[in-house]
């Protein structure tokens, strides 16, 4: 060990006991013989010395006086591998793992092969993926320590992330050979499977399948083995071989979906017929299994499917299974489909009514139906129905459903639904109270009345409604926040973005993006683990989720409302001192002034419950000192503090920390690039402008709320060409053509109008477009925006809303918006945003998001999509989320 | 509903399912402790979407003394999706990988005194014996029945595959139709003083684990723990198995107690 400065033996042997202590986590000793060490004014300034009682004091906790002593320690001594490590160990503590890394490289050139440092060192590099670092520093390692067997894995799996599959492969097989296998040894089973991946991924299917073939007896893995071997037959070509191991597959487990995929795949079936029958057998075989009776309903048609409907609806009404509409909601992407099933439901409805039998043509001789076959009917044509967006029949069935049974949680949470779907948020609440009830044991139906709640903003209440599943003495939002309880927090943050409160808004979008990157760092712990575990499969599935995890819908959620946020506080940033003070309360109606008040004294109420909390919080910390584990703590955390956050300095670039993951991960989704460029926008950056809107045009060139951005883009451009450089003002020239063709913006915004008069979303993004270009032509683009045609296409809720908003703001017209409020309501009567003045004493909740749905949007389609015309409903009730209210405020 | 083998992509979303339904919950870590260090062991149940309706997160506890067996640490179908026999289909797919990955002899799992629908799956439908009352398991102080099912009969490797499918078939018992028993049971792993609990036991499950596998590093099986002969200062956490969740490290002297008093125990 080279040092600058040597100790002589005495004090050399206190210095290993030094080591010794931190390393068996004697604390206060290490730091009594550093005490010695460094009292002899010989050697208080020795460089290692410091380092090590630095590093010591931050196992105890104290961070800012042990960071002081490492950095003296290493300046005192910057020869020494000691101190250098140290200084990296602290990095690595705070996460600053590329500081890290660098201290680490530094230890290792004045020790070269000290393992410790080498693996510290590999786990960094791998943590921060930084390949070419890792293969060398495994390198290291395998020279150094050739009998380890993770010193193999690590040095292969390093070729593997670097795509070079033969030298992973070669160091695989080679690793292989030394291997004595016990006749059971799943970590060797893991090993082959592992190498068998490889394999795959570098394209080498024969060999795969020879190798899976060659080692079969050494793999526990059923499953694994026989999927991968009938995927190998199948793209070999092999299709026979393929059937059977399909079919074995089957027989374990007849519910995957997968397994009769591949069964098609080896049989090709040329008609519905012969693909019927591949299901037929199975039914026959495997009657209690339900994947051979739902799955053919997605392709047979005409006859056999209402055969094959009536047997699975009777099954489900017999049996009463709940989510019998649930399992059929794939099928109302086909209007036939739909139609059978309705009619299918109404039949049964009417026998049911009148004889008690499904049909007229049953045999007479059997037993009646029992009456909750009725009941469960019932349920099932609320629920069609309301699918539909027809909410008059949806309620009259859920209406009988309830007289017949009063008692059923189920049909409370469908009649909620139904009000959720027609706008009347508090109403929606009102049932969702009744079902959870009736059972407050069952968590599910407290969560849903939880989250309806959150929609209706009643946030204090769906705080409490959630207590009653966290842990007792503990506040529930902070339990919530423990747990990772992304869902709520989400609720919450959407919420209180509703009601003006950005700061808490913001907190709780901080809150759940903190969730991410607490996941992300989660796996530094598994890259040894796994490594000792042989479990390589999975950690390499690991490691590839964690570099795109941001790609979830939780994290789009949640990028959204703060970016939504942040561009909100930009345009209209807050007063300093009090929320309320930006609010000229001389101007209210007294209901907007009480709802002031309102807001008022739940926000002091919020700032007396945070005090409280910081008093919980400081008794916490007391109780929790001497459970410190130096390893595990991360930085501390910055307080989130809503007061700070929505008068935070540069939102726009706080925005564009929330959106930089979403460009990366989610450039398929049209939502991100709006978002950016509503950024990029209002930072006047006319390059990033255009490429937002190339991006999106790529995603979807027709969505509404882009030709808005195209109509500010080229209008901004008009005004700034001159400003800029000679070859920017090329290019923008050359693309603003491009996107407006031979036209001018104004032309271009009404060719725009023309072709889409049919559509209700278009439509107002016309009109937006002719205002912002010319305010003169604000009547005309009043009376584009505002007509409600029978024809109209997406005509919904909430695009009515966004309507009568921008005419009581933008376009300020009360006498229209009343007027244009009084028509809608005829249209959807239920919707609490259109009721007259004497009626609406409920709630507002008008922002509903439809994509929040998450019965009905897949993860894919949380975010804007073209135009839905498949699914009926869509055309009443929810909007498509491209006509959503997205950030765009022309 | 689709049933297949929970990937690491899948335990985010099984954290959620998990949330909907139950009362005790996990920090992320925990999920992925489970996913990486038996991968075969979890299900998920999704619908047409792809969204995660039911799942089960499955271990095997790792006691060299015993005779191999897995654990349930929690099992939850959504309420959306009860009654299609979801629950029953995941706990057989996650025993059958038991028996045939880690040689399990049985499964054991808890649940709450309380919960009468899933005791009535655990019994009746899956054919678990109560063997012990675990007083106050629970957080909020209730006693939780610790069951087992015997796994010899099935997965068999001897047996052929469609010999498996065959006690699968038979053990898949038709949920009966009573108006009351709607829910189709959820278990979840309680948590004596939550959330602490939870990484308790976890820590003490890791506590025996590394124990095992000092045990079989001493049997010579050369190089298998990594870290630990390295000079220098300083333990990369190399050596140490995952820490899983914050509470581990607010509780880590209890787990230690905890892990104790276990041992004194057994």
């Amino acid at each position: 060990m080279p040092s600058s400065s040597p100790l002589p033996p005495k004090e050399n042997a206190l210095f290993k006991r030094i080591l010794k202590c931190y390393e068996q986590k004697q604390y206060k000793n290490g730091l009594k013989f550093s005490k010695q060490i460094l009292s002899n004014p010989k050697f208080a300034e020795h460089g290692e010395t410091l380092s090590m009682k630095g590093l010591i004091l931050n196992c105890l906790g104290k961070k800012e006086e042990a960071m002081e002593l490492v950095k003296r320690g290493l300046r005192n001594d910057l020869r020494s591998h000691v101190c250098w490590h140290v200084f990296g160990l602290i990095q690595r503590a705070e996460r600053k793992y590329d500081e890290a890394i660098k201290a680490y490289r530094n230890a290792l050139k004045w020790d070269k092969e000290n393992l410790q440092i080498l693996r510290d060192l590999s786990l960094l590099q791998i943590q921060m993926r930084d390949l070419e670092g890792y293969k060398d520093t495994r390198y290291e390692l395998l020279h150094l320590r050739p009998a380890q067997r993770a010193s193999w894995i690590g040095y292969a799996m390093a070729f593997h992330l670097l795509k070079d599959y033969d030298t992973a492969l070669n160091v695989l097989e080679e690793f292989r050979k030394t291997q004595q296998v016990k006749s059971y040894d799943y970590e060797h089973s893991e090993f082959l499977l592992y190498m068998n991946q490889v394999m795959r991924e570098a394209g080498m299917h024969e060999e795969a399948l020879n190798h899976l073939i060659q080692y079969q007896q050494q793999i526990c893995d059923q499953v694994c083995l026989q999927e991968t071997k009938a995927d190998l037959l199948l793209k070999l070509g092999k299709p026979d071989e393929a059937r059977q191991i399909f079919e074995h597959l089957l027989e374990r487990n007849p519910e995957n979906w997968a397994y009769y995929e591949g069964l098609e795949q080896s049989t090709n079936p040329q008609t519905e017929a012969e693909r019927l029958a591949i299901y037929t057998a199975y039914m026959g075989k495997y009657p209690r299994a339900a994947a051979p009776k739902r799955l053919p309903l997605k392709f047979v048609t005409g006859e056999s499917f209402d055969r094959m409907l009536d047997e699975y609806l009777r099954k489900m009404f017999r049996k009463g299974v709940p989510p019998a509409f649930t399992s059929l909601r794939g099928m109302y992407k086909d209007p036939a489909k739909v139609a059978a099933i309705e009619r299918m439901a109404l039949s049964y409805r009417e026998c049911l009514d009148s004889i008690g039998r499904f049909s007229k043509e049953d045999p007479t001789d059997v037993e009646r139906e029992p009456p909750t076959v009725l009941l469960w009917t019932l349920y099932f044509l609320a629920q069609h129905y309301d699918h539909l967006g027809n909410l008059d029949k949806a309620f009259e069935f859920i209406n009988r459903a309830i007289e017949h049974t009063p008692t059923l949680i189920e049909l409370f949470i469908a009649k909620g639904k139904i009000y959720k779907h027609a706008r009347d948020s508090k109403k929606a609440v009102e049932c969702l109270d009744e079902a959870q009830s009736l059972d407050t044991a069952d968590r599910y139906v407290n969560y849903k009345c939880a989250k309806y709640m959150l929609r209706a903003n009643m946030v204090k209440q769906g705080e409490e409604m959630c207590s009653k599943f966290t842990r007792e003495g503990v506040p529930a939002v902070e339990n919530l926040n423990e747990m990772q309880c992304m869902w709520f927090q989400t609720e919450c943050a959407l919420s209180y973005q509703r009601q003006g409160m950005y700061g808490e808004s913001l907190k709780k979008c901080l809150e759940v993006d903190r969730h991410f990157t607490e996941i992300i760092e989660d796996q530094f712990d598994f890259h040894s683990y796994c490594m000792r575990k042989m479990t390589l499969r999975a950690y390499l599935n690991l490691l590839r989720l964690e570099d795109v995890l941001r790609n979830h819908r939780f994290y789009f959620k949640c990028a959204k409302i703060a970016i939504e946020v942040y561009i909100r506080l930009h345009d209209k940033p807050l007063a300093d001192s009090d929320a309320a003070d930006d609010i000229d309360t001389a101007n209210l109606t007294p209901k907007e002034l009480k709802k002031l008040r309102s807001k008022q004294r739940r926000a002091q109420k919020k700032a007396q419950q945070q005090k409280e909390e910081e008093e919980r919080n400081k008794a916490h910390e007391k109780q929790g000192k001497n459970k410190h584990d130096p390893d595990l703590d991360g930085p501390k955390e910055e307080e989130l503090v809503p007061e700070k956050l929505a008068r935070i300095e540069d939102p726009l670039e706080q925005a564009i920390y929330f959106l930089k993951p979403l460009q990366t991960l989610a450039g398929d989704v049209i939502g991100t690039h709006l978002m950016a460029f509503e950024i990029y926008y209002r930072k006047d950056k006319l390059l990033l402008m255009l490429q937002s809107i190339k991006r999106a045009r790529a995603v979807d060139s027709s969505n509404p709320k882009l030709h808005e951005c195209i109509v500010k883009f080229c209008k901004k451009v008009n005004e700034r060409i001159e400003q800029q450089p000679e070859a920017v003002r090329t290019v923008l020239e050359q693309e603003v053509k491009l996107l407006l063709g031979d036209k001018d913006i104004a032309q271009y915004n009404k060719f725009f109008t023309d072709s889409n008069l049919s559509s209700h979303p278009h439509r107002i993004s016309g009109a937006l477009g002719m205002y912002f270009l010319d305010p003169s032509k604000k009547d005309e683009a009043i009376s584009l925006a505002t007509h409600l045609g029978n024809t109209l296409t997406d005509r919904t809720i909430q695009n009515g809303i966004r309507v009568l908003e921008l005419l009581q703001s933008d376009l300020k017209c009360e006498s229209m918006a009343s007027e244009y409020k009084a028509r809608c309501h005829e249209l959807f009567p239920y919707a609490t945003a259109f009721q007259p003045p004497t009626m609406n004493h409920t709630m507002e909740n008008n922002d509903d998001d439809a994509e929040e749905e998450d019965e009905k949007t897949t993860p894919t389609q949380t975010m804007p999509r073209p135009y839905p015309t498949t699914s009926p409903r869509h055309q009443m009730i929810s909007s498509s989320p491209a006509t959503q209210r997205g950030i765009t405020e022309v | 509903m689709n049933i297949r083998c929970a990937k690491p992509e899948d335990l985010i979303n099984m954290q959620h399912c998990n949330l909907l339904c139950l009362p005790e919950n996990y920090q992320m870590k925990y999920y992925f402790y489970h996913g990486l260090s038996w991968p075969q062991l979890s299900y998920v149940a999704e619908d047409d979407d792809g969204k995660i309706v039911g799942y089960v997160l499955a271990k095997m506890e790792e006691d060299p003394d015993e005779v191999p067996h897995g654990h349930i640490t929690s099992l939850a179908v959504k309420r959306s999706h009860r009654r299609l026999g979801l629950a029953q289909k995941l706990m057989n797919q996650a025993s059958l990988a038991m028996t045939e990955c880690f040689n399990a002899k049985y499964v054991s799992l808890h649940v709450r005194k309380s919960n009468r629908a899933a005791l009535h799956l655990y019994q009746n439908t899956l054919k678990f014996t109560t063997n012990d009352i675990e007083p106050k398991y629970y957080a909020d102080g209730e006693d939780a029945y610790a069951m087992k099912r015997d796994l010899t009969t099935f997965g068999n490797k001897k047996n052929s595959v469609e010999d498996v499918g065959k006690v699968l078939e038979k053990m898949t018992v038709e949920v009966s139709g009573e108006q009351e028993d709607t829910a189709e049971g959820a278990s979840g792993d309680g948590t004596p003083s939550p959330p602490s609990g939870v990484a308790e036991r976890l820590l003490q499950g890791m506590e025996k684990q590394k124990e095992g596998e000092k045990k079989s590093s001493q049997q010579g099986k050369g190089g298998k723990d990594e870290g630990g002969s390295g000079g220098g200062v300083g333990k990369g956490s190399g050596e140490h198995p995952p820490k899983t969740g914050r509470e581990s490290k607010k509780s880590r002297k209890k787990a230690r107690e905890a892990a104790a008093r276990a041992e004194e125990k057994s």
